[in-house]
């Protein structure tokens, strides 16, 4: 009996605290975030969680949007499309008054339509495949496109002198092959000659040595490499160097990371060049500020480029919030077009279709002693 | 001319992985008919053993990295030990081929996957930051070759040399080239055949640590999913030399990797694979049995 009763009061108290939870909820605006905080990119998606926070909590001591508090409503999707779309349809339910997301181009994707369907903002602060926000009238991101990203390449091995060209990527990959396109129509304005061109047919593979002999011998000024880090680091480059090529190797955001993946002597990975959306050693204030936020509250090792990217997609949706006045999800997306904005990640005015148009740094590699570390180039637009 | 020796090179070194590989998967085939498709995932044990024991054996002993291998063998051959007595035996017992058969997938997918579920290993990419071998190259005939590929290659000729005296000269290969011929018979003369299995089982996993090894020293990383291509590769290389005969093996791999590197060199890069599996499938027609297969009729 007394189990029952002490059973039944505590259902009571639950309900009362669920009850004020819910109407203390209507007094703020809610935003719903979808990332893989576990799983494989889970380091990708606590990142990303961290800066939004960030972002809000700012938001909050400045005295909210439209006076009201700001929540973070966070969702797992485990970088899994099928779970990107479940974890959309939940924050539907929670109503959000717009939703950022997610990580991965393949996630992001898989819900673009629904968001277009169900009339809402979503923007994305990584995902860089070129059809994101092309179709979907809802959809904007802070980040620029892949290529955008190529053609920049193109413009920074022109702008060193680099004329000859060698380039190797893979066939059987969206993101390999679509920078390598971008690459060759810039290219071919900038007056470069790709004087050869090698590729793999998937994106796992590990020998690239007969390639990389083939171009060394070819006597080129730069190689375009458009590769991740994971194989960048360990394969690529050792083999490049191996093969008795010593020039610069160009590539885009996807060599982030490499120096937590070099291998052997450090000295063959130096020479080499990326795009990235930001530097921690980019010394404009704007950079600053927002790493001595950032590394105040969170541990520094987790900060990278797509945090200043979800803050900057954090602090825009601020902004269109307040434009519109008002949550109403139609009014948000009427504040969202063509603004411009100047962030962490750069100055950026979204075109027709929700991306920006916006700078980018250039990135290259230095030995540390017994380590590599990253050294900020100069920023390109 | 310097070109065309450098891209041999190249394909002598990838040939002689598939080709200790292949020598795994042609060995189990001989003695009981089973195409065991969890081998490459023997490869990613034995990798992902290296991984761990790297460090240790530089850092705490004070010894070579490649003297690691010898651990890894020692936990390749429990691995693959261990599949026999578990899944294959069982399975022989009751099942027909086809059973065994689809075994062997299931417990490359159980390795694969438990491989992922341990928090230690997980589904990232790891790097051995170590050289493996002494670092540097040398100039052979006007091409400079990196040292790993030079012992890659020296190694797998004495593995391979080994082999074929073990199987030739001494009682235990005996009895496994007799278990390959035929079981009955090998129990009427004495032979314990269930015994022999486990030792072929054994034979195989080392090989394919030192396959591991040469794989860690060329590409510096360890994936859970790494033995899937090259075991398929590999398994190419052995049905194309004659799947069961160990020569067969050895030379299968290394036409394997000379095909690719030469393909990739000199016709084109994106058709490697393709080509690869297009070089099978015609010599699958002129010789079905492979290039040192007979064409023996099923005994009954």
């Amino acid at each position: 009996m007394k189990i029952k009763r002490l059973v039944s009061i505590l259902l009571c108290v639950m309900m009362i605290a669920m009850g004020a939870s819910a109407a203390l909820a209507e007094d703020t605006v809610k935003i719903g975030h979808i990332a893989p905080m576990t799983g494989g990119l889970a380091a990708y998606g606590t990142a990303v969680n961290n800066a939004i926070e960030l972002a809000i909590s700012e938001i909050n001591a400045n005295g909210g949007l439209l006076g009201k508090q700001v929540e973070l409503i966070t969702k797992d999707n485990q970088a899994d499309p099928a779970e990107t779309v479940s974890a959309f349809n939940a924050l539907l339910g929670e109503d959000v008054a717009a939703i950022i997301g997610a990580i991965r181009s393949a996630c992001t994707s898989a819900i673009t339509g629904l968001a277009n369907d169900e009339g809402i903002v979503l923007i994305t602060a990584t995902s860089t495949a070129d059809a994101i926000t092309e179709e979907d009238n809802y959809v904007f991101r802070s980040c620029y496109k892949d290529s955008f990203q190529g053609a920049m390449c193109a413009a920074f091995a022109a702008a060193q002198g680099w004329t000859k060209v060698g380039i190797l990527y893979t066939v059987g990959d969206a993101y390999s092959s679509g920078l390598r396109d971008s690459f060759l129509a810039a290219a071919a304005e900038l007056g470069l000659t790709v004087v050869e061109e090698q590729s793999t047919s998937d994106i796992s593979a590990v020998d690239f040595s007969s390639q990389l002999a083939t171009i060394a011998s070819a006597g080129v000024d730069v190689l375009f490499a458009p590769y991740y880090y994971n194989t960048i680091g360990p394969n690529i480059i050792p083999q490049a160097r191996e093969a008795g090529y010593t020039g610069p190797i160009l590539g885009a955001d996807g060599f982030d990371g490499t120096e937590s993946v070099a291998v052997g002597d450090l000295k063959a990975y130096e020479n080499v060049y990326f795009t990235n959306h930001y530097s921690p050693e980019d010394p404009s204030p704007a950079v600053q500020d927002f790493i001595a936020a950032y590394t105040a509250v969170y541990p520094p090792e987790s900060l990278n480029a797509l945090a200043a990217l979800a803050y900057d997609a954090m602090k825009m949706l601020a902004v269109a919030i307040e434009k519109a006045g008002t949550t109403d999800h139609d009014a948000i997306r009427e504040a969202m077009v063509g603004m411009h904005y100047v962030g962490v990640t750069g100055d950026m005015t979204l075109d027709e279709t929700g991306t920006p148009a916006k700078s980018v740094s250039i990135i290259t590699y230095v030995v540390d002693g017994d380590k590599l570390v990253q050294k900020f180039v100069t920023t390109a637009q | 001319m310097t070109d065309l020796l450098q891209q041999v090179i190249i394909g002598l070194r990838i040939g002689s992985i598939y080709a200790l590989v292949a020598l795994g998967y042609t060995m189990v085939y001989g003695i009981i008919r089973l195409i065991n498709f969890a081998h490459g995932e023997f490869i990613m044990v034995g990798g992902y053993t290296l991984f761990f024991t790297i460090p240790v054996f530089i850092n705490v002993f004070g010894l070579p990295a490649w003297m690691s291998v010898l651990v890894a063998i020692v936990v390749c051959a429990a691995v693959g030990v261990l599949s026999e007595l578990l899944a294959y035996r069982p399975v022989r017992k009751k099942g027909t081929r086809m059973t065994a058969l689809i075994t062997a997938i299931g417990v490359s997918l159980l390795l694969q996957n438990l491989a992922q579920a341990i928090p230690m290993i997980g589904p990232n990419p790891r790097v051995i930051a170590q050289d493996i071998f002494q670092s540097g190259s040398i100039n052979l005939l006007g091409v400079t070759t990196n040292l790993t590929a030079i012992f890659t290659i020296i190694i797998a000729a004495f593995v391979m040399i080994g082999l074929q005296l073990f199987i030739h000269k001494t009682k235990v290969g005996r009895a496994m080239r007799a278990v390959s011929e035929n079981k009955a018979a090998s129990t009427l003369v004495g032979i314990n055949v269930n015994k022999t299995i486990v030792i072929t089982f054994a034979i195989g996993a080392s090989l394919a640590a030192i396959g591991a090894l040469m794989y860690c020293a060329q590409y510096r990383s360890v994936t859970t999913t790494m033995g899937t291509m090259l075991g398929l590769k590999a398994f190419v290389s052995a049905v194309l030399g004659g799947i069961g005969l160990i020569p067969g093996a050895m030379l299968g791999g290394i036409l394997i990797g000379l095909v690719e590197a030469l393909v990739t060199a000199y016709i084109s890069s994106s058709y490697a694979n393709a080509l690869v599996f297009v070089v099978l499938i015609i010599v699958l027609l002129v010789k079905p049995a492979g290039i040192m297969g007979k064409n023996v009729g099923e005994k009954v």
